[in-house]
């Protein structure tokens, strides 16, 4: 923290340094201060828990690394993994981006080389720490190319370092794509604008091996590769095509492609998918851009002949776009992906694709999250956007074009605002030192002396005040002390609330591991709640080691991580019909969901039940998405509409609907439950329900496990009735009822035929 | 060790005369030990087979079937008995319990006995229906014995039961003389549910039914008929999944020594002939007691059968799409004192399903003499893997009337290709055009830069360039 409020006081000192060596030295210095913040910021969470894993998809890729590690690269790279969506399997190792893993593998395996043994556990859990120094080291390299202005650079680099909206996905532990992917992202556009700027090849060649590791990390890459086609479009379309451009783009997109065709799991989409298709199209575009410039300089110059130069070009282009919209809709190229889809029309994934749109963090942005993850660089944000409007270049036309589209994705989905905070970092951080260094200048100009400044001086406030016609008039202008003392102060007392916020943000909000649970006591010491890693460790300790554990897809990575056992279907959510098959295990009356069960050899299932704790995270919250992706396959055996009840509530107590309380997860979560409480006096507390007085009968399952809060529920799927009696039946004899006699002679006899 | 171990087993083997394939100890429950005495031919066989025979009575305090949740004895045979229920060493839930931990269980009913209600209970639970009042009488005008049940019609004589289907194989009648009727005196019947547990093994006549003696003496209506015909199960087989069997005999008298020596003779016929009792209760209670129709699987291998390094491992526990395969599978069958080789019945034929889901293949099993030994025959198939990845069954899955279930399962993954294992682009004749253009595209690059740097540059248009 000190190191960025620092910052803004050492830009005195920067400013003031004499000499450029000395500036260099302070401004290194300041670099490794901001990163040494950004990566202690984001150390709370194993300062207060542990150095633990966090939260999901982590998980699978801590296990993908040990895996790695444990195997070397080639098995890695042809991985099948029969220890998940259990019975089909998945080609693990030609359907994940293999960054990360590699990373981590290469860090681990040079520590080694350097005869440091460090745990793997520990390399994963500080991976996105330490590359989140490397991201604010990038933004401080992305900013000095859009402003003369070295102190924005570093301001730049400080807002990187701390902004909630990047921390909230590389706390330590939390081992995800992103943890790498935004710094080569930064990184590639730091690049692209340097090649662009020099049209130089070898800039353009490196901005593709970024680009091509940037492919190797993250699915989010198609942001870069939709990005800057947009920028070569926008620029030729401003009359702004030059060689420069030509040679840097076509130089990244021929050694991007081929780069990122070397994924296994990206293949051929380059050439074949609508979302690769702006990078084509515009390849092809530049081509013929490269020619008719090479026609209109040969040729001696007409007016007419220009004009249909330029038609032509148009003309082409647009026969392009039909082709590419034919070439769609006969089902040469993939249409757009459902993701895709949901980032246009928000109430898409809805609709079609309920499993998108299960995920907490793929729905729409609500408007604090804007101001909880930005803070005043939000408002900054646009000042700086403007900032970039009064110089356009070229780099800055890339700023304007990156704040408009990752404005609207951060508006339309949740985790998107990961890639909008570098943007709002970099032009809140070009307004935030153009503020301070008009305000921070203590030379107030002599009216007399204004003939001889003018020319420098104008451009100065032109800058500040933007191009309005009072600021030609020298006169006008602040000059006295207290006036910039003022502002200066009040932008110094919001950098540091800023720091305020981050470190409030962090601490509080992205800091859980969300395995395990922090709550507070009466006397306000924390408790910590470990029911995962409990349940987790019992699947560990007390079941085969092929024991099929079925859950909801939300638990899979966790499973596979910490319990190591082999699961139904898990957070790669690559089969919905599976996901639907245990949706409608889970939805579907006993008689139903057994058969099911069986047909997948399935052992365990395990439910997160929160009635007990209030914890509200759980399953039966989540239960409509099951019956809701249950529904899309099977429309004729799961309805929505029979979990409600008929006044259209959904509940859970004595008022629910017959198939809410027939149906497996009901069960599941209920059972025994009462025995917890007084007769009649069973409350769930999340919904804050009271339960009906008798608790429901499970037949086909036996309870196995329950954790110390009741947040893991573990049941043990029944094996076949040894003697072929339904499982109804059997649980009643053993309850001791007699079969019922004569119940035989209702009805016709049946007859043996053999 | 291990050999020293079978070594000492075979001695074992060898000195007792015949054993149960899963134990020895019998405990038989009479209303009276005395009765024993009636049995005592039937009894006497058993013992001379090698079982240890516990005698107790439903109310003796000492009796209980498990000790310390273990079976204390690895079967029960039940003769008749007067008292309505068995106490509480022997409730359903016992009685079930005892299937469950692979006990078998002999059941004799009697028309002048009703059963106990525990034992109705188990039999219901495995959907065997007794008649309403517990007992009855099985009566056949046509085919009872003329010399003991001339009047009543309540001896009947009954054919040597052959299979019922000729998939099936033959346990009880292979070997019989020919024309030696069973007796079956003064017995009851039981019907049996559709399940493919339960098996008749010895069916009534299709002129005989079942009624109640103190009831419908005098007419049987037609809605109060319990069983008729071959519906009617005079002797049945119930095999759970784990391979317990219960057997119910309808007349515990057919065991008696009496009918062992009897002489019978059928309705129009005039010869006295010898019954063939003796010989069926040995095999009833040899099927029963796990001596006959027990199948084994002695061991299973799978392996790759393809030309390559690491071919030679049995078992292993990853596949690859397409590979070709070999599964072999032993099984033996267990018949009175010995295994042997199972030899599957000439209309049967013994399966494999290769399934994920539901199966891939399915596939004939056939003989392989090479792998097979007197005690053992091997059943073989090479076949290839389906063209998907996945986490597969090799399955076994022979379940036949009156023999052991076999559920032989033994998983695999199968994986994809890995990246170095397709063909490489020079083999592919498709991919040839594209190569060359590769190496045309090369050639003509480097010839391009050959030409460039070799060709003298004009002066004078290079500084007019320069300038502009």
């Amino acid at each position: 923290m000190t190191a960025a409020t620092s910052s803004s006081s050492l830009d005195l000192l920067a400013s003031g340094g004499r000499g450029k060596s000395s500036r260099t030295l302070l401004r290194v210095v300041i670099l490794l201060f901001i990163a040494g913040a950004a990566i202690s910021s984001r150390l709370f969470s194993v300062i207060r828990f542990e150095s633990i894993i966090h939260e999901f998809d982590p998980w699978f890729n801590f296990r993908a690394t040990k895996y790695l590690v444990s195997h070397g690269f080639y098995n890695f790279w042809d991985w099948f993994d029969d220890r998940t969506w259990h019975p089909l399997g998945r080609v693990t190792g030609g359907t994940l981006y293999p960054g990360l893993m590699v990373t981590s593998g290469v860090i681990y395996h040079a520590l080694r080389a350097l005869t440091i043994p460090v745990d793997i556990r520990n390399i994963c859990v500080l991976l996105a720490p330490a590359f989140s120094g490397l991201t604010a080291f990038a933004a401080y390299l992305l900013t000095n190319e859009m402003t003369t202005n070295s102190s924005a650079g570093l301001l730049a680099a400080a807002f990187m370092g701390i902004a909630p909206g990047y921390i909230s996905r590389s706390v330590a532990g939390s081992y995800d794509n992103e943890a790498i992917s935004i710094f080569l992202l930064v990184l590639t556009f730091y690049l692209w604008i340097k090649a662009l700027k020099l049209g130089s090849m070898l800039w353009g060649a490196v901005c593709a091996l970024f680009y091509g590791y940037m492919v190797a990390s993250w699915g989010g890459y198609a942001f870069i590769t939709c990005l800057l086609p947009l920028h070569a479009f926008v620029l030729v379309v401003m009359g702004r095509y030059s060689t420069r451009l030509y040679v840097s783009y076509c130089s990244w997109y021929a050694l991007g492609t081929l780069a990122s065709m070397q994924i296994p799991f990206v293949g051929f989409l380059p050439v074949k998918t609508s979302e690769h298709m702006p990078a084509l199209g515009i390849f092809g575009f530049l081509q013929l851009m490269a020619l008719l410039d090479y026609v209109r300089s040969a040729l001696p110059s007409s007016r007419h002949f220009q004009t249909f130069l330029w038609a032509a070009a148009g003309g082409i282009f647009s026969v392009g776009l039909l082709g590419l919209v034919i070439a769609t809709s006969a089902g040469f190229i993939a249409p757009w992906g459902g993701r895709f889809y949901s980032l246009w029309d928000t109430g898409y994934a809805k609709i079609h694709i309920p499993i998108i749109a299960s995920v907490s963090e793929h729905q729409p942005t609500a408007w604090p999250a804007f101001f909880f993850d930005l803070n005043m660089l939000i408002w900054l944000f646009p000042a700086g956007v403007y900032l970039c409007f009064q110089e356009l270049a070229d780099e800055h036309v890339f700023v304007v074009v990156y704040a408009v589209l990752g404005s609207y994705f951060a508006g339309v989905m949740v985790r998107l605002m990961l890639t909008l905070t570098p943007v709002v970092c970099v032009s809140a951080a070009i307004a935030a030192s153009q503020l301070l260094n008009n305000y921070l200048n203590l030379k107030s100009p002599k009216p007399e002396d204004h003939t001889v400044v003018e020319g420098v001086d104008v451009t100065a406030t032109k800058k500040a005040k933007g191009g309005l016609k009072s600021t030609s008039k020298p006169v006008v202008g602040i000059y006295s002390l207290l006036s910039k003392g003022i502002v200066v102060a009040s932008m110094t007392i919001y950098l540091l609330l800023f720091v305020l916020h981050c470190t409030w943000v962090t601490s509080n909000a992205y800091s859980s591991p969300s395995v395990v649970l922090a709550s507070r006591m009466p006397d306000g010491s924390q408790h910590i709640i470990d029911d995962y890693r409990e349940a987790y460790q019992w699947l560990r300790q007390n079941t085969k080691p092929d024991a099929k554990i079925m859950s909801w897809w939300d638990y899979g990575y966790q499973i596979g991580g910490m319990a190591d056992r082999p699961t139904l279907v898990d957070n790669n959510t690559w089969n919905n019909t599976h996901i639907a098959t245990v949706g409608k295990a889970m939805s579907s009356r006993e008689e139903v969901s057994y058969p099911i069960m069986r047909q997948h050899e399935v052992d365990y299932v395990l439910i997160v039940f929160g009635g007990l704790l209030g914890y509200s995270g759980d399953d039966i919250n989540k239960f409509l998405w099951m019956v809701r992706i249950a529904e899309g396959i099977w429309p004729d055996e799961i309805r929505e509409r029979d979990y409600f009840t008929p006044r259209g509530e959904y509940r859970v107590d004595g008022e629910a609907s017959e198939t809410m309380k027939n149906s497996l997860m009901y069960k599941m979560s209920y059972y025994n439950y009462n025995a917890l409480f007084p007769p009649g006096q069973a409350q769930d507390r999340v919904r804050g329900a009271r339960l009906p007085e008798v608790g429901p009968t499970l037949n086909t399952l036996d309870e196995a496990f329950t954790s110390e809060n009741w947040i893991i529920r573990i049941y043990k799927v029944k094996d076949l009735d040894n003697f072929d009696r339904d499982h109804a039946a059997a649980a009643a004899f053993d309850r001791g009822h007699k079969k019922k006699k004569g119940l035989k002679k209702r009805g016709p006899r049946v007859l043996r035929t053999e | 060790m291990k050999s020293f171990l079978s070594f000492c087993f075979l001695l074992l083997v060898t000195l007792v005369s015949a054993i149960s394939s899963t134990g020895d100890r019998l405990l038989a429950v009479l209303d009276d030990v005395a009765e024993k005495a009636g049995y005592s031919k039937f009894l006497g066989d058993l013992e001379s087979r090698g079982f240890k025979i516990t005698y107790e009575t439903p109310k003796s305090e000492s009796l209980s079937l498990f000790h310390l949740g273990e079976r204390k004895y690895d079967h029960v045979i039940f003769f008749p008995t007067k008292a309505k229920g068995l106490g509480p060493n022997l409730t359903p839930n016992l009685l079930l319990q005892f299937l469950n931990q692979k006990g078998n269980i002999l059941l004799t009913l009697s028309s002048g006995t009703p059963a106990a209600t525990s034992l109705v209970s188990l039999l219901s639970e495995l959907d065997i229906a007794l008649p309403s009042e517990r007992t009855g009488l099985v009566v056949d005008h046509f085919n009872h014995d003329v010399v003991s049940a001339a009047d009543a019609h309540d001896v009947l004589l009954l054919p040597v039961p052959r299979p019922a289907r000729d998939d099936v194989s033959d346990l009880f009648a292979a070997g019989a003389p020919a024309d030696t009727p069973i007796a079956f005196p003064r017995g009851a019947g039981v019907l049996l549910g559709p399940g493919p547990l339960l098996t008749p093994i010895v069916r009534a006549p299709a002129t005989a039914y079942l009624y109640n003696p103190k009831e419908q003496a005098e007419a049987v209506a037609a809605d109060e008929l319990f069983g008729a015909g071959a519906q009617l199960a005079l002797v049945a087989g119930a095999q759970a999944r784990n391979s317990a069997r219960l057997a119910v005999v309808g007349s515990a008298e057919m065991l008696s020594d009496k009918w062992f020596d009897a002489k019978v003779t059928k309705v129009g016929e005039k010869k006295e002939v010898p019954t063939y009792n003796r010989e069926f209760a040995k095999r009833i209670a040899g099927w029963a007691f796990q001596e006959i129709g027990v199948l084994r699987v002695n061991w299973v291998e799978h392996r790759l059968n393809e030309a390559v390094v690491g071919a030679n491992v049995s078992n292993p526990e990853m596949y690859r799409i397409k590979n070709d395969v070999t599964y072999t599978i032993s099984l033996s069958q267990y018949s009175w004192d010995k295994w042997t080789g199972f030899t599957v019945p000439a209309n049967d034929d013994l399966q494999l399903e290769f399934s994920m889901l539901s199966p891939f293949h399915r596939l004939h099993l056939s003989p392989d003499p090479a792998h097979s030994t007197p005690e053992a025959t091997a059943y073989t198939v090479s076949f290839t893997l389906p063209d998907q990845h996945g986490i597969f069954n090799f399955k076994v899955n022979y379940k036949r009337p009156l023999l052991t279930n076999i559920e032989e399962k033994n998983t695999v993954s199968v994986r994809h290709m890995a990246h170095d294992e397709w063909p490489r682009s020079y083999v592919i004749s498709g991919a040839w055009p594209w190569i060359a253009g590769i190496g045309a595209t090369v050639t003509a690059w480097l010839a391009f830069v050959v030409v460039w740097l070799f060709s003298r540059p004009a002066g004078e248009r290079v500084v007019l360039k320069k300038t502009q």
